[in-house]
């Protein structure tokens, strides 16, 4: 054994020679899949990247944001949010209610689909009753009280309503307003149009590699004129570490739904930019306020939300990237009233009111959280800890969050747990849908009061008197407390200096009006 | 199987063939007996993830949004055959399997299979590139070690072969990113496409198995290389790199291809991170979003297919370690 068999350098090569065969494989493989080096030619293409694929390019069978990005660029929707998230014409270009049980849309002349089929009345029926129909399972629930569509002229359609629905403007300004193409859906079938979607939008869809990108291009005859970029490409990055070294390396130009922890680890590149724009998802506490307890007092209720140091939450949980809210209702909205001032920090009077209501040495309780909101949790946890009530964090996966969040129990989740919620019709009435009401899904307070002004400001055209609810509902909401009122979040993104472009509050990628300048 | 056991010949009668080649009824009777075995795997990995998935909650929550309506829910439930009795969807699930149809997926209103098939030929391409990237390292540096064992040499490279075991692949992943793809700009930093963007990735994750391999060649060679035959290899005078080559490294081999075998399969199947990391569109991503959105059909697809291809890997290396040693036959 002593004997080491000697090797000469000439001889190893030899011997590694046999393994290089190897090396050209991976080429061979590749080839027919390969395109040239995206980060070589940017051009006049604007690269978005977000977390999380689009689940399907169906407009109607889906109801979330990651399919809205892309979609948004694809179809046009009856009504808009402008970049000042005013409610302003897309598809229609006046609306007006018909007595209490029907809207008017007048609609656009003059618009085509990407396949040449003209946009009129009979497509906004189409498109409408597609998604209300039960059959296409549309997890989109706010147009359920449309009954049918009626064609009153080419360019006039009346939205018919079951019960009056004063929002039903704002509703078809996103997820329940997109228009398809009727005789494109009834010839090639709900599959292929999954596939191959065709919308009236300011982008043409080229093609979807699932988890990978969606690429579209501009569409030459769009009615409000073709868009600056050549291309949109919205590619699918799950990790934020390494679609922020893309943006670094020239990759892309933007990315998408930053957490601001996240958006920290840019540092400071001179020529990239972390941008904060104000976004219209709340956040709060839930208090269970009908299983007995020291919740069911309404002195505790206030204490707690006295015990909080919201500003201070703000800063160091989430970075400044949030704006305070009094109730649950973002300023945006219609129906926020700005005369109603959020609970002030204040230690000593949480006490009082502790023992007022017979709590002097506070307090155990319990608070769930998804485990996604681990942070905040523990933060909320370790305020309420300093007024002597010692509330145990208790973190849930985010899939059994949500389905603890809509059981039939209303005390699955125990007697406090941190949930945000987004109404992006922009109109109070969707911040308050689910949780006010006694008889709704997510609400844990029994009040005829909050009742009455719910059902008001449901079923009354006039906005004034809609106003008029909404303010008696969030003074009402603060003085009984039934939530820790928190905050409403702030959308964050990266952007290089090229992309010139503005979000507005829905926080959708609608890139219709955005340029691309030198780099 | 049970028929091909019967009328095997005595086990005295095998032992004196081992000669192995396609007329071998031993070698026969032992494929039939291991693709026996994968079935019977296969059916277990079936029904276990059929009902662990089945315990995992709701999905029908999770598709619809919070203030959906009670009928609304029902309806779907009903729509996607979750209310009918627990028996009723195995025994459906169970038929289906055999024709090959795995579910329809819940999120992607697709058959699940075709989800799966979808974005395996990303995953294929990571696998193979990985494994190719682990071969051209691990095959010289095992080669170089054992034959300068005990040297600087040996000692430095298997220092390099424990770092690579030992360093995670999130982790390597973000530091090729940060050197090649941002500094340097050699490489996109991620997704796919043509040649270079499999080479971070296929780096990344590669490096951990081409450490196994290097370390187990390089024990294998040592003991083969201090056995008689090639002292008389060597004695006829035939150059270093024949001897090693055609005698040492072909019975050392053994060991090697068993582990290179496993090594495939969890390239396959372990490529989450890296899939993650690099934003590619692989198999291993699918199942992390199958999961996330409780679309049970595509779980269970995911689940299935991904043991499927790591039993069928390990049926390969035992069929093939038949071939090239008979004598494992009949243990």
């Amino acid at each position: 054994m002593t004997d080491h068999p000697t090797l000469a350098r000439r001889d190893l090569l030899k011997i590694g020679g046999v393994t290089a065969f190897g090396v050209s494989m991976p080429g061979v493989l590749t080839a027919c899949a390969g395109d040239a080096n995206p980060a070589s030619e940017a051009g006049n293409e604007l690269r978005v990247s977000q977390a999380v694929d689009a689940t399907t390019l169906d407009p109607h069978k889906h109801g979330d944001l990651p399919s809205m990005h892309v979609l948004i660029n694809i179809f046009d929707t009856l009504t808009v949010r402008d970049t000042n998230d005013k409610l302003v014409g897309g598809l229609a270009t006046s609306w007006k209610p018909i007595g209490d049980k029907a809207w008017r849309f007048t609609l656009r002349k003059g618009v085509t689909f990407h396949n040449g089929e003209p946009f009129d009345a009979e497509a906004v029926k189409f498109s409408i009753e597609r998604l209300v129909d039960p059959k296409t399972q549309s997890p989109i629930v706010e147009l359920r009280y449309v009954t049918h569509v009626k064609v009153v002229d080419e360019y006039t359609a009346d939205l018919v309503t079951s019960e009056p629905d004063p929002i039903l403007p704002q509703k078809v300004s996103l997820f329940g307003g997109v228009i398809i193409p009727p005789k494109y859906v009834k010839e090639k079938g709900d599959a292929a149009f999954a596939e191959k979607p065709v919308g009236t939008g300011p982008f043409v869809f080229e093609r979807w590699k699932r988890d990978s990108e969606v690429s579209m291009k501009a569409n030459a005859k769009y009615w409000k004129g073709k868009p600056a970029v050549d291309r949109l490409v919205i590619k699918i990055m799950p990790d934020p570490s390494s679609s922020l070294a893309a943006l670094q390396s020239g990759q892309l130009d933007m990315v998408s739904g930053l957490t601001p922890d996240a958006a920290d680890q840019l540092g400071d590149a001179p020529d990239l930019k972390i941008v904060t724009s104000p976004g219209i998802r709340t956040f709060f506490v839930s208090l269970d306020t009908l299983s007995g307890g020291p919740l069911a007092k309404k002195e505790v209720r206030q204490a707690l939300n006295h015990a909080l140091d919201v500003p201070t939450l703000i800063k160091s949980v989430l970075n400044g990237a949030a704006q305070r809210t009094p109730t649950l209702i973002p300023r945006q909205a219609f129906g926020f009233d700005p005369a109603i001032e959020a609970f002030t920090h204040d230690l000593a009077k949480a006490k009082s009111l502790l023992t007022q209501a017979g709590y002097p040495n506070g307090f155990s309780t319990k608070l769930s959280a998804s485990s996604l909101d681990k942070d905040i949790a523990q933060a909320i946890s370790g305020q309420l800890e300093k007024a002597g009530v010692k509330a145990e964090v208790s973190l849930l996966d985010a899939a059994t969050f949500k389905s603890r969040l809509v059981s039939e129990n209303k005390a699955a989740l125990g007697p406090m747990y941190f949930s945000g919620n987004t109404g992006w019709t922009m109109d109070a009435e969707s911040n308050l849908q689910s949780f006010i009401r006694h008889d709704r899904r997510q609400s844990r307070w029994d009040d005829k009061e909050a009742d009455r002004l719910v059902d008001v400001e449901e079923q009354t055209i006039d906005s004034g008197d809609r106003k008029v609810a909404f303010r008696k509902l969030q003074e009402l909401m603060k003085d009984e407390a039934p939530f820790l009122y928190l905050w409403q979040t702030s959308n964050v993104y990266a952007r290089n200096n090229r992309l010139q472009w503005k979000m507005n509050a829905n926080g959708t990628l609608a890139f219709a009006d955005a340029k691309l300048g030198k780099a | 199987m049970t028929e091909g056991a019967a009328t095997a010949p005595p086990p005295t009668a095998r032992r004196v063939r081992t000669t192995g080649g396609i007329g071998d009824r031993a070698l026969w009777l032992f494929i039939g007996k291991r693709f026996g075995h994968t079935v019977l795997v296969l059916f277990l990995v079936a029904t276990v993830s059929f009902l662990l998935v089945r315990l995992s909650g709701d999905p029908v929550r999770q598709m619809l949004p919070p203030d959906a309506t009670l009928e609304q829910e029902n309806a779907l439930r009903a729509t996607l055959g979750l209310d009918r009795s627990l028996l009723d969807q195995y025994v459906s699930y169970m038929t289906g399997l055999v024709r090959f149809d795995l579910g329809q997926s819940l999120f992607y209103h697709r058959p699940a299979l075709d989800v799966i098939l979808e974005r395996l030929p990303a995953t294929l391409q990571l696998s193979v590139g990985a494994f190719v990237f682990a071969l051209v390292l691990a095959i010289p540096a095992g080669i170089v070690s054992a034959l300068r064992r005990g040297t600087s040499t040996d000692t430095s490279v298997m220092a390099a072969v424990l770092v690579g075991q030992s360093t995670p692949a999130f982790w390597v992943g973000i530091l090729l990113i940060l050197v090649f793809a941002v500094n340097l700009r050699w490489f996109p930093a991620s997704g796919m496409g043509g040649f270079a963007n499999l080479v971070l990735p296929s780096i990344t994750l590669g490096l951990y198995s081409s450490a196994i391999i290097a370390r187990l060649l390089r024990s294998s060679l040592i003991e083969v290389l201090g056995e008689d035959y090639i002292r008389t290899a060597r004695a006829k005078g035939l150059a270093t790199w024949k001897v090693v080559a055609s005698h040492g490294l072909r019975n050392a081999s053994l060991p090697v291809v068993t582990v290179i075998g496993l090594e495939v399969g969890s390239l396959l199947g372990g490529a989450i991170l890296t899939e993650q990391v690099f934003s590619w569109p692989g198999v291993g991503r699918l199942t992390i979003e199958a999961i996330t959105y409780r679309d049970y059909p595509l779980m269970q697809a995911t689940i299935l297919f991904l043991a499927a291809v790591f039993v069928l890997v390990n049926l390969l290396v035992d069929l093939s370690y038949a071939f090239l040693d008979p004598r494992v036959r009949l243990t």
